[in-house]
């Protein structure tokens, strides 16, 4: 096999490109962070899977980060500029994160959305801490409070404030003693277990069952059977809208009677369509989102995404267009600058959301707590209790 | 016990979906010694097919489970036309140029659905049956049923058809059957069509017990391939029998070790290919000496 | 593949270390991605491209070498360096492990078992604790460099260059010399290899310990540079798309495997906005290249200059030409008294009888022909002499000593060679290289000297090309040493068949209808071919179809029927014993149309 000749033929011109280049510049590594100009359209960055098993979410999460933005540029932009929103998939994927981390870094864009997936999040945390990029997640695993940097913002309470939440309506407001965990093994799931399990200890209370179940299964007879003869009343489900919808659908036939009960995810349309109506009757869910009847901000939010995206809206698009909403208005403080003061202006914008009311701690975490919602007839309907 | 038998019957349950899996998988290798790595992904393209048919226009289920088929039929008759080049050659390629069409069916699905994906409502509405306090879906008795009627129309098929016995032939000895005067071609590519067929019924009856996604065929596809060689790879009893130990291998690994399910199946699964790799009922092929 | 120009190679590198120069912060981020990529690609092209075996869990030898690296520096607060040496030794061990199937199962099989232990690696580092569970471990340290900072992608680029230089020039170094050639062998035709004298099952597990090297070294190169291990980084989508790399590139090429994974890197960042459609395209490319281009980019050079070739019409310029056998000198008979004994051997398969109570005994430097119809187990008895088949019972002695049961690769090292009725050359490898597989008699374990002693390996190499020519001499078959077998007339190929069986040394030789398909003058050639080996010293057992050429060579006949014998003697005693007379004529008509159907089937 002759390899010659194409070797040759690449590296001439290699070669010479190289050489072209060590003439227009001295030593590798010097770069020309030349993106924040203060004229044409403000660059900011949107990095949410597109493909793979984690692009439904980080679709969702696109669209209401591009509402947000398109509505800014229509009232005029940031002091006149106007805002380049760029999408990036990452695939879910931390290397492909941090290869477009560094991408964003090095084309001058000043701040970034996403990522839905808090692994590809974390992977990326450090390089957009160096580059002072912020960036507004839409993780919500409590390891992302735990960095500290101060560049890192949540656009959603962690899995923490949603369990602590549903665990105080559960067990104060209802009364309930016997729970059933259920979880998978995933980043999500583990969150919410860990979380879950953690307000149910401040309260005294030890679960009768607690079962781990890995994100991919399909069969969950065992671990449900299991969770019947312990006879809860509550079940809790820790796992993405499928998986969950697949549990509640699950246990009903095996005849579990308990109350189901878990975060956001189970607020959605793919979990009470998976489970079935009937199935889903009755599961409390413990959401910054309820509704998108809940109040004249959130009314507005839908209509218009149904306007943009003929969908209808729901909890990952609204808070996805609440942090892009926070960083606009941050923007508009900082007079389109980044870096440094684009983070503190992020920090000490209080901004009245669809979510709730944000204002940023020191961990990047700007809302402390959701609020309950019970299942009925397929609609997610507020518990005015707690 | 109570535990043990309601696993079990979850076990079965989707053990009878892994058989009809695996014997897509072993109808094709059997005749023309091909593995279809793609087989997962054709699934997963039957249950769009028969799930938006039912859906979106309104089809009655078995309907769409029909055109389904047919849709199938034809993905799977596309795949053997372009991959014919490689029959009876280079064995590692014909698997990679399968992986590769997989790769290409879960792009064009996500094209076509979008990547969100969707549920199916069941097509049987009546509440489980219960029996001593084990409840059995009434769903999966529907599952079991077709798949058994499958099973038996295939056994009738290969054995009782003229077209199925030139199968037969072929896949007992190709130059042999040429020799007789079967056309290998048109037999290879009616084994794919066949396979393709069960895939499009697999895909189907899994819509509603679970969620219609682009990546569904990954660990159906993975999971019905280990079983068919678990039971025996080309042996179609082999494939039912396969299916139905690796769904219930599965309920028990999820019962018993929680997260760690996985490994436990594959870790197993390993060391039973090595014990006996031919399966439990001995590989069914053309010889490759 | 031919030796690079030192110029290209000076060249090569020199851009190599200019690039960084050419590129931003991102760029050579994704640069030093590729390169790691690369690396995995030779790992990969190593044990499937080069030794044949279906491996799916490459991208899990990368994930231990990161995990392993990952967990030893901020669990057991290790330095950098020394968790890296030891995360190569743990992905070196899995490797190991990996390979344990690969000793019982093939192909398909094979591709399961790796892809489903793949899985399980996932599995596993999603539920542990010490794995950091399904978020992964995050803040490992920068690798220390005195005092140069490799937190700097630029550097960083440099540790790699030269991590990858070694890496691809020893893979380069592996497949050009006995160890690669062996592998090479064993994945063209791993019958042909064990008999030549090929350590089948350790050879596997060197493919897949290397795999798992390179494995290794790609996750130690991503801790460093990502300082960040998660478990979708190890996905089965990753799996596949390194598969493609390898295709693309072309896999039996380790330079094309390099191309491959830096090509689809690159594009996959380039087309990182479009996935899906980056998706349908690989896929589409694959199952194009597949069909199309089996050999990958690496291949497409030759490709084009065939298609051109057969487009002009032109043949090479210089008409390559067999040349005459060169007769070896006579030399004393090797070993005494009885070379080979069969003792009363049955075998069945499946409760089918294809041999019964067989037993001949061949003295030292004689020409034994093995004459019967077809189906009167012939070549039953080859397989179970050369060790293919374990006899049901009986026992079969090689100079006394029983060998029943014995390896095909250890009754070649005992001097045993035999050739195939429908012809085992090794079809990817050229003329040459078929005979230095044969002439290399090293054990596996001779492969030491790779990492301790690699000029050893590197004389040793040049001393069995010298010794390969003078055969490929003496054969007359110099003007094709660097054409692939398949391409040659079948007469030729025949012979080399018979050369790469001679280069072996052996004491014993099996010729397993060496005549099938030649023409009078070849038939007559051969004839000299055979005397001279056995004036040698070399006793020979030959199955033949061609009577005259059974007469007029072989000192004694054993006739077989119905897999047992029903005569034995000098051949003109054997031809007028009834039986022989009878089994032949009820055989006659169907006999000449089987051997030439056999004949049209190889050719």
């Amino acid at each position: 096999m002759s390899s010659i000749s194409w070797r040759r033929s690449l590296a001439v011109p290699a070669i010479a490109a190289s050489l072209a280049t060590l003439a227009a510049c001295a030593a590798p590594g010097e770069s020309n962070e030349s993106g924040a100009n203060a004229t044409g359209p403000i660059k900011i960055a949107n990095i949410n899977a597109q493909s793979g098993q984690l692009s439904p979410l980080g679709k969702w999460e696109s669209k209401g980060v591009k509402l947000a933005v398109d509505e800014a540029n229509k009232a005029g932009g940031v002091n006149g500029r106007q805002i380049q929103l760029d999408l990036f998939d990452d695939q879910g994927d931390p290397t492909i994160g941090t290869n477009l981390a560094r991408k964003i870094a090095s084309e001058g864009y000043i701040a970034m959305f996403g990522t839905a997936e808090s692994a590809v999040t974390l992977a990326m945390a450090p390089i957009l801490k160096d580059a002072k990029i912020p960036n507004i997640t839409s993780g919500q695993s409590p390891k992302l409070a735990d960095l500290k940097s101060p560049f890192l913002f949540l656009n959603a309470p962690t899995s923490v404030a949603y369990d602590e939440t549903l665990a105080k309506y559960l067990v104060e407001s209802k009364g309930f003693k016997k729970y059933a965990l259920i979880s998978n093994n995933g980043s999500y799931g583990a969150g919410e277990h860990d979380a879950f399990l953690a307000s149910l200890k401040t309260r005294g209370i030890t679960p009768v069952a607690d079962e781990v179940v890995t994100p991919d299964q399909k069969d969950f007879s065992a671990a449900l059977t299991g969770i019947r003869q312990k006879d809860p009343e509550v079940l809790f489900i820790g796992a993405e809208e499928v998986e969950s919808g697949l549990i509640a659908k699950q246990a009903r036939e095996l005849g579990l009677k308990a109350v189901l009960a878990g975060g956001a995810p189970m607020g959605t349309e793919p979990y009470i369509s998976t489970a079935g109506e009937d199935n889903a009757e009755g599961s409390v869910v413990s959401s910054p989102y309820l509704s998108n009847d809940a109040t004249d901000a959130s009314r507005a939010f839908a209509a218009a995404y149904k306007a943009a995206y003929n969908e209808e809206a729901e909890l990952h698009g609204a808070k996805a267009y609440d942090g892009a909403r926070i960083v606009i208005e941050a923007l508009k403080a900082t007079g389109g600058e980044g870096g440094q003061k684009l983070a503190d202006a992020i920090r000490a914008t209080k901004h009245s959301g669809l979510l709730g009311d944000f204002a940023y701690d020191e961990s990047g975490v700007g809302l402390h707590s959701t609020r309950i919602a019970v299942i009925k007839s397929g609609k997610l309907v507020a518990e005015s209790a707690s | 016990m109570q535990v043990f038998l309601q696993t079990l019957i979850g076990g079965i349950g989707f053990g009878a979906v892994y058989a009809l899996v695996a014997m897509g998988f072993s109808i094709v290798y059997r005749t023309m010694g091909l593995v279809n790595f793609a087989h997962g992904n054709v699934v997963m393209i039957g249950a769009y097919a028969a799930s938006t048919f039912y859906m979106s226009a309104h089809l009655p289920f078995a309907v769409a489970m029909v055109v389904a088929i047919v849709v199938t039929g034809v993905v799977g008759l596309v795949i053997e036309r372009m991959l014919r080049r490689l029959e009876g050659r280079d064995f590692d390629l014909m698997l990679i140029g399968t992986i590769g069409f997989g790769t290409v069916l879960e792009a064009l699905a996500v094209l076509i659905w979008g990547a969100t994906g969707h549920a199916v409502p069941s097509p049987v509405g009546s509440a489980p049956l219960d029996v001593f306090g084990i409840r059995i879906r009434t769903y999966s008795l529907v599952v079991i049923a077709i798949a058994a009627v499958a099973t038996v129309l295939l056994a009738l098929f290969l054995q009782r058809t003229k077209l199925g016995a030139a199968m037969q032939a072929v896949a007992m000895n190709p130059h042999a059957a040429t020799a007789v005067g079967v056309h290998v071609g048109r037999s290879n590519a009616m084994a794919f069509a066949i396979g393709a067929g069960l895939a499009a019924l697999a895909g189907g009856l899994v819509g509603p017990l679970l969620y219609v996604s682009p990546v569904m065929g990954g660990s159906l596809g993975i999971k019905g391939f280990a079983a068919a060689i678990f039971g025996g790879f080309g042996s179609i009893p082999g494939a039912i029998v396969g299916g139905m130990a690796f769904g219930i291998l599965d309920s028990f690994a999820a019962g018993a070790f929680q997260g760690y399910s996985e490994l436990v199946v594959f870790l197993v699964f390993a060391v039973a290919v090595m014990i006996r790799p031919t399966g439990i009922f001995g590989e069914r092929t053309v010889n490759r000496a | 593949m031919k030796r690079l120009t030192p110029v290209a190679l000076v060249l090569l590198a020199v851009a190599a270390w200019l690039l960084p120069y050419g590129l931003d912060r991102y760029a050579i981020h994704v640069v030093d991605v590729a390169v790691i990529f690369a690396l995995l690609g030779i790992g990969l092209g190593l044990v499937m491209g080069v030794a044949g075996q279906i491996n799916l869990a490459q991208v899990a030898f990368f994930g231990i070498g990161a995990y392993a690296c990952a967990i030893l520096t901020t669990r057991a607060g290790l330095g950098f360096w020394v968790a890296a040496a030891l995360a190569v030794l743990a992905a070196v061990v899995v490797g190991l492990v990996v390979s344990v199937p690969a000793l019982r199962v093939q192909s398909h099989y094979l591709g399961i078992v790796t892809l489903g232990l793949a899985l399980a690696f996932i599995n596993w580092i999603t539920n542990a604790a010490l794995a950091g569970k399904s978020e992964g471990i995050s803040d490992l340290p920068v690798p220390p460099m005195f005092g140069v900072d490799l937190s700097s992608e630029y550097l960083f680029y440099y540790v790699e260059l030269v991590v990858f230089a070694i890496a691809l020039a020893f893979a380069l170094f592996v497949v050009r010399t006995p160890l690669g050639r062996r592998m090479r062998a064993m994945r063209d035709d791993s019958l042909a290899a064990g008999a030549l004298g090929a350590e089948i099952p350790l050879l596997r597990i060197t493919a897949f310990v290397l795999s798992g090297l390179y494995g290794g070294v790609a996750g130690v190169l991503y801790a460093g540079l990502i300082r960040y291990v998660a478990p979708e980084t190890f996905s089965v989508a990753n799996m596949f798309l390194l598969l493609a790399m390898v295709i693309i590139g072309g896999r039996q090429s380790i330079v094309g495997c390099v191309v491959g994974a830096l090509v689809l890197s690159l594009l996959r960042e380039v087309l990182v906005d479009f996935s899906v459609y980056a998706q349908l395209g690989y896929g589409s490319v694959v199952v194009l290249m597949v069909v199309f281009a089996p050999t990958g980019l690496a291949g497409v050079p030759r490709l084009v200059r065939s298609w051109l070739r057969r487009r002009t019409g032109r043949d090479e310029g210089r008409r390559a030409a067999l040349g005459p056998f060169a007769p070896y000198e006579p030399a004393p008979v090797r070993g005494g008294g009885v070379m080979l004994e069969v003792r009363g051997v049955g075998m069945s398969f499946k409760g089918l009888r294809a041999l019964d109570d067989v037993t001949l005994s061949v003295p030292a430097g004689q020409i034994r022909g093995v004459v019967g119809p077809n189906g009167s187990g012939k070549t039953t008895l080859f397989n179970i002499i050369s060790g293919f088949y374990v006899p049901t019972s009986g026992r079969v002695l090689l100079e006394g000593r029983g060998i029943g049961g014995t390896a095909p690769y250890r009754l070649s090292q005992l001097g045993v060679a035999r050739t195939f009725q429908n012809l085992r050359l090794f079809g990817d490898l050229t003329v040459r290289e078929n005979v230095l597989v044969a002439l290399d008699r090293t054990r596996t374990r001779w492969i030491w000297r790779y990492v301790l002693l690699p000029w050893g390996v590197v004389r040793h190499d040049r001393d069995l090309r010298r010794h390969a020519d003078e055969i490929l001499g003496r054969y007359g078959l110099g003007d094709y040493a660097d054409a692939q077998p398949k391409s040659l007339p079948y007469g030729i190929q025949r012979r080399i068949e018979i050369a790469r069986a001679m280069a072996m040394s052996p004491r014993l030789l099996l010729l397993d209808e060496p005549a099938a398909g030649l023409n009078d003058e070849e038939v007559r050639q051969l004839a000299a071919m055979v005397r001279s080996i056995r004036d040698s010293g070399v006793t020979v057992v030959i199955i033949e179809h061609h009577m005259g050429l059974v007469m007029s060579l072989c000192d004694q006949v054993t006739v077989l029927s119905g897999g047992r014998v029903i005569a034995d003697g000098p051949p003109a005693e054997v031809a007028v014993v009834p039986e022989v007379v009878e089994a032949y004529l009820g055989e006659a008509g169907y006999l000449n149309a089987g051997t030439q159907d056999a004949q049209e089937v190889t050719r």
